[in-house]
């Protein structure tokens, strides 16, 4: 039999090469309007009194007041409105949608509106715990009362912007009692369900269809939802097609960002060793909770990165803030983490004088040792061979070594890391509860049907193979259409490094059970998840697997930083990836050469901030993402190492080729300028003061 | 709604804005973006606007003994392909524009923007570029330097027009345009710097440092300058520290989305720095 990994055409290539596929903006309806957000120009505060103008004919004001259902967004926790009642929380804070059929007519209404605040001072210090997590492993904290010494360090992450080409977008139209929404999104459930919520309808009353999407990297998971029910209360009631579309600078300043982080660590110390841990990750979650406590969560979850830490005591904190909320993106809290415990590794060597390459390597996680929470890694972990093969091919340890001549100014870093593939804890198993169909049509073609969107990462190239494959049919004999709502079972949000291991794997099984059949001429297969038995978490004291698998990484990163202008040139990277099985290697390769320049943007290029709850860089002319010229010649070399539930053993990639970009970036900085760093983005201006005035 | 005329020669330009005022866009990919409005919205132009960029009388590159001349319509992607252009000024073009921009934009219209961070203009005052200006009755010819008189503004009359860049011809040992940008390309400068110099005999005959986005205008000194000019290269170096100093209060950058003050200068002096170290004696 062929190996599946072996590429093939990606089957969208066509289509967005030559500018046919149709994304949200392409798609016009008869007498279609369009709708704009009005915003709050406060960043705290009450609305007094708003003041509209004479609205004219076939215009319309939207609010509150129109949201018939629960004017809450159903997201994970119920803090967001979908338009303020009166209290403003954050800067541009949505208030209510100006529509109608002409553009510069709305504007002009949306200029003359006049709103009165009653303002209030904002908070912006991390000081509103609004969720707090604890846990412990092995002796926790006791394990300090007989260290030998304790070695602290700060870490401090950034915001960063998902920077998709395509901004948030909706369509809606009303037909009958049936609301539908066509948009750019990654959950097409997670909006109908929010849907169903705001518009108080029932199920078979609102349609969610999932248009081509240009890029999404988590940026929408869950913030379409709010947008979607906005315009759904305006369509619902206005009963015309109604287009809303984010201009980019909106999208920047508004939607959600990965959250800023700032962790601390103690280490117990005795005899050289690292004996215990004790962490505190503390995350600026904005003006709402959303997704925060998930993203803390995930954060702490990986706090010993892709070692084995005996005793370990963890607490974590979402801080709520007058800015911007932020959300869900690509790596979901483990990029913060895993910057801040691979530095801190390493740092930790050099503290004691001990070569930090054989610290960590004597360290690593091995098959059967324990997770953070006391889980079983049960896996084969590949991690010292993989290594091997990062040095080998990357020069690594000749390099290093040439490089410690602080003179030359280059450097070279590795960073090893994991990332837990599939919903956090018992998330499929009790809140997901995924399920696939699988039709057999008299034609002998087969139809995927599912939620999984295809947002460039190539799920459809990879699913209509895994099932071509599997039912030994041609490629082009397998149908997979966009999601819509009426069709598709709820096989789950298309997130968290689940839609091949989880969703895949489900369709496989349900792709094997209809090759017996195939005979039939039309026929549903129906499969929903299983979690595998052995798989047992506590969700309140953070005890057991957190995650039925885990895929594993290398990345090597190769610098050159200007001695007169501090800027830092990538000279080229290597990387390693353990995700079970490739199902189709060029998609794989796609994700590592995406995921790393996302993750080495975010560690030496990618500044977002806010100055009194305004994003400062709300266009892409001032946030700054690497382009071609800036990324290297990338090596990327993967690993077979199937996981028992994945499809031909695949386990998750499209968070893990991001998670070590920042380590590695910034050790390798670290290596050229013998200055240790202590957040990201390692900026040339944060590269200038630390040569001009830290120690060694 | 605002008025628009698309000139067809130079005469029927300077005609209509000798009647009324207008804003002149030659590429137009600083205006464009300057007076964006939403997707599907017509461009959001505050005065009527006048379109120069189908004049082919201004689209030229032309020499004579004593110097280049540019046409006011002349495209970027015109001046990086002409032998005739100065190598520093075709580096310049090269690392401020992406190839879309490159075939649309001009340097007269970069001039008439006069943005702080504007990276022809560090070259263009380190060549000593002179513009000539048109109204229907008088032509008049101003220094560049004379030309931007701060952020955004330009001595240039209502009924005036840019026609021509003059920049005249001289002999350098050695130049060069440093662009410190956030990344490799497609981004706008941090800073930027130009320098250039003429060795004879050991001894410096032209001296020239331009510094970009370090103060509202591109910051050059012919009083720094001349000092040093007549020195051996030897002294030069030696007197390292007072050029540094000569230049240190001139040098005023700002904090923002792009980056901070303390860098800007840092580095403004860190590239002097290297540019005097480097020079070499004959």
């Amino acid at each position: 039999m062929k190996d599946i990994s072996k590429s093939i055409n990606k089957v969208d290539n066509e289509e967005k090469i030559s500018g046919s596929a149709e994304y949200i903006a392409d798609i016009k309806m008869d007498g279609m309007l369009y709708a704009m957000t009005l915003r709050s120009s406060i960043v705290k505060g009450e609305i007094i009194k708003i003041s509209y103008p004479k609205i004219p004919d076939n215009y319309y004001v939207i609010d509150h007041k129109d949201v018939q259902g629960k004017n809450i967004v159903k997201i994970i926790y119920d803090d967001m409105p979908i338009f303020t009642t009166k209290k403003i929380s954050y800067l541009h804070e949505p208030i209510a949608l100006v529509i109608g059929p002409e553009k510069e007519k709305i504007v002009e209404i949306l200029d003359s509106i006049e709103i009165k605040y009653k303002e209030e001072e904002p908070q912006f210090e991390w000081e509103d715990s609004v969720v707090d997590f604890h846990f412990d492993k092995g002796e926790g904290e006791r394990v300090f009362d007989h260290a030998d010494k304790v070695i602290s360090y700060d870490y401090e992450t950034g915001y960063q912007e998902q920077a998709y080409i395509e901004t948030q977008g909706f369509i809606g139209y009303q037909d009958g009692d049936k609301t539908t929404l066509i948009g750019s999104i990654q959950c097409p459930y997670y909006v109908k369900n929010a849907l169903i919520q705001a518009l108080d309808s029932e199920p078979e009353n609102v349609r969610v269809i999932q248009s081509t999407v240009g890029g999404a990297f988590g940026g929408k998971e869950e913030f379409p939802s709010l947008i979607g029910c906005q315009l759904a209360v305006a369509v619902k009631k206005i009963k015309k097609p109604i287009q809303l579309i984010y201009e980019r600078e909106e999208d920047m300043l508004v939607t959600t960002k990965r959250h800023p982080a700032k962790i601390h660590f103690d280490a117990a110390i005795k005899e050289n060793k690292i004996k215990g841990i004790k962490a505190h990750v503390g995350i600026d979650g904005g003006a709402t909770i959303g997704l925060s406590g998930v993203v803390l969560s995930r954060a702490m979850l990986a706090c010993s990165g892709a070692y084995t830490i005996d005793n370990l005591d963890i607490t974590g904190d979402v801080y709520k803030t007058n800015t911007v909320p932020n959300g869900a993106f690509r790596g979901f809290g483990a990029p913060q983490m895993m910057f801040a415990i691979e530095m801190f590794v390493e740092h930790i060597a050099k503290d004691l004088n001990i070569d930090p390459l054989e610290f960590r390597k004597s360290i690593l996680a091995k098959q059967n040792d324990h997770t953070s929470t006391n889980g079983v890694y049960r896996d084969p972990i590949l991690m010292p061979e993989m290594i091997e093969k990062a040095m080998k091919e990357s020069d690594y340890l000749r390099k290093k070594k040439a490089y410690a001549n602080p003179n030359i100014f280059k450097g070279i870093g590795m960073s090893f890391f994991f990332h837990g593939c599939g919903f956090t804890g018992s998330g499929e198993k009790k809140i997901i509860k995924a399920r696939v169909r699988l039709r057999k049509h008299k034609n002998n073609k087969a139809e995927i049907l599912i939620a999984a969107v295809d947002m460039g990462q190539g799920v459809k190239t990879t699913f209509r193979k895994l099932v071509a494959n599997i039912l030994e049919i041609d490629i082009e004999n397998v149908i997979f259409n966009n999601p819509d709502t009426d069709y598709v079972p709820d096989s789950g949000p298309t997130v968290a490094s689940r839609t091949m291991m989880i969703v895949g794997g489900l369709v496989a099984r349900a792709a094997k059970e209809m090759k017996q059949r195939w005979r039939e001429d039309e026929f549903v297969v129906e499969k929903q998840y299983k979690q595998p038995d052995y798989i047992k978490y506590d969700e309140e004291n953070f005890i057991g697997d957190a995650y039925p698998a885990y895929s594993w990484g290398v990345n090597v990163v190769e610098v050159e930083v200007s001695k007169t202008t501090y800027q830092v040139k990538l000279v080229k990277t290597w990387s390693v990836y353990d995700g079970g099985k490739a199902i189709d290697e060029k998609v794989v390769l796609g994700q590592a050469d995406g995921g790393l320049a996302q993750g080495v943007g975010y560690g030496y290029l990618e500044v977002m901030n806010h100055k009194q709850g305004k994003i400062q860089q709300k266009n892409m002319t001032d946030y700054i993402i690497p382009t071609a010229k800036d990324m290297p010649d990338m090596e990327t070399y993967l690993y077979d190492n199937p996981y028992a539930f994945g499809p031909y053993g695949a386990k998750g990639v499209g968070e893990l080729t991001l998670v070590g970009g920042a380590p590695a970036v910034a050790k390798a900085i670290e290596n050229a300028i013998n200055k240790r760093i202590y957040k990201i983005p390692v900026t040339p201006e944060y590269i200038m003061e630390l040569i001009n005035n830290a120690k060694n | 709604m605002v008025d628009g005329l698309i000139a067809k020669s130079l005469n029927e330009a300077l005609e209509a804005l000798d009647n009324k005022e207008y804003q002149i866009v030659a590429g137009g990919t600083d205006m464009l973006i300057q007076n964006r409005s939403h997707s599907g919205m017509n461009i959001d132009y505050k005065k009527d606007v006048l379109y120069i960029n189908l004049i082919d009388e201004l689209d030229f590159i032309k020499v004579d003994e004593k110097n280049l001349y540019i046409g006011a319509n002349t495209r970027l992607e015109t001046i990086l392909e002409s032998k005739l252009v100065p190598q520093i000024l075709r580096d310049v073009v090269i690392e401020m524009a992406s190839p879309g921009i490159r075939h649309t934009a001009t340097l007269a219209g970069n001039i008439g923007n006069a943005s702080p961070a504007g990276d022809s203009l560090v070259v263009l005052y380190l060549l000593d570029c002179e513009l000539e200006i048109k109204s229907l009755t008088k032509t008049r010819k101003v220094l560049l330097k004379d030309f931007i008189t701060g952020v955004r503004k330009i001595a240039l009359n209502k009924n005036e027009l840019i026609t021509k860049l003059i920049i005249p011809k001289i002999n350098l040992t050695d130049c060069y345009f440093h662009k410190v940008g956030p990344r490799l390309s497609d981004a706008i400068s941090k800073l930027s710097f130009a320098c250039g110099y003429s060795v004879e005999n050991s001894i410096i005959k032209d001296l020239r440092v331009a510094f970009g986005a370090v103060y509202v205008t591109v910051v050059r000194s012919r009083e720094v300058e001349g000092k040093f000019i007549g020195q051996s290269v030897n002294d030069l170096k030696a007197n390292l520290d007072d050029i540094i100093n000569a230049y240190e209060p001139l040098i005023k950058p700002i904090d923002d989305q792009r980056s901070n003050r303390v860098y800007r200068k840092n580095v403004a002096i860190n590239l002097l720095r290297e540019f005097i170290e480097n020079i070499k004696e004959d």
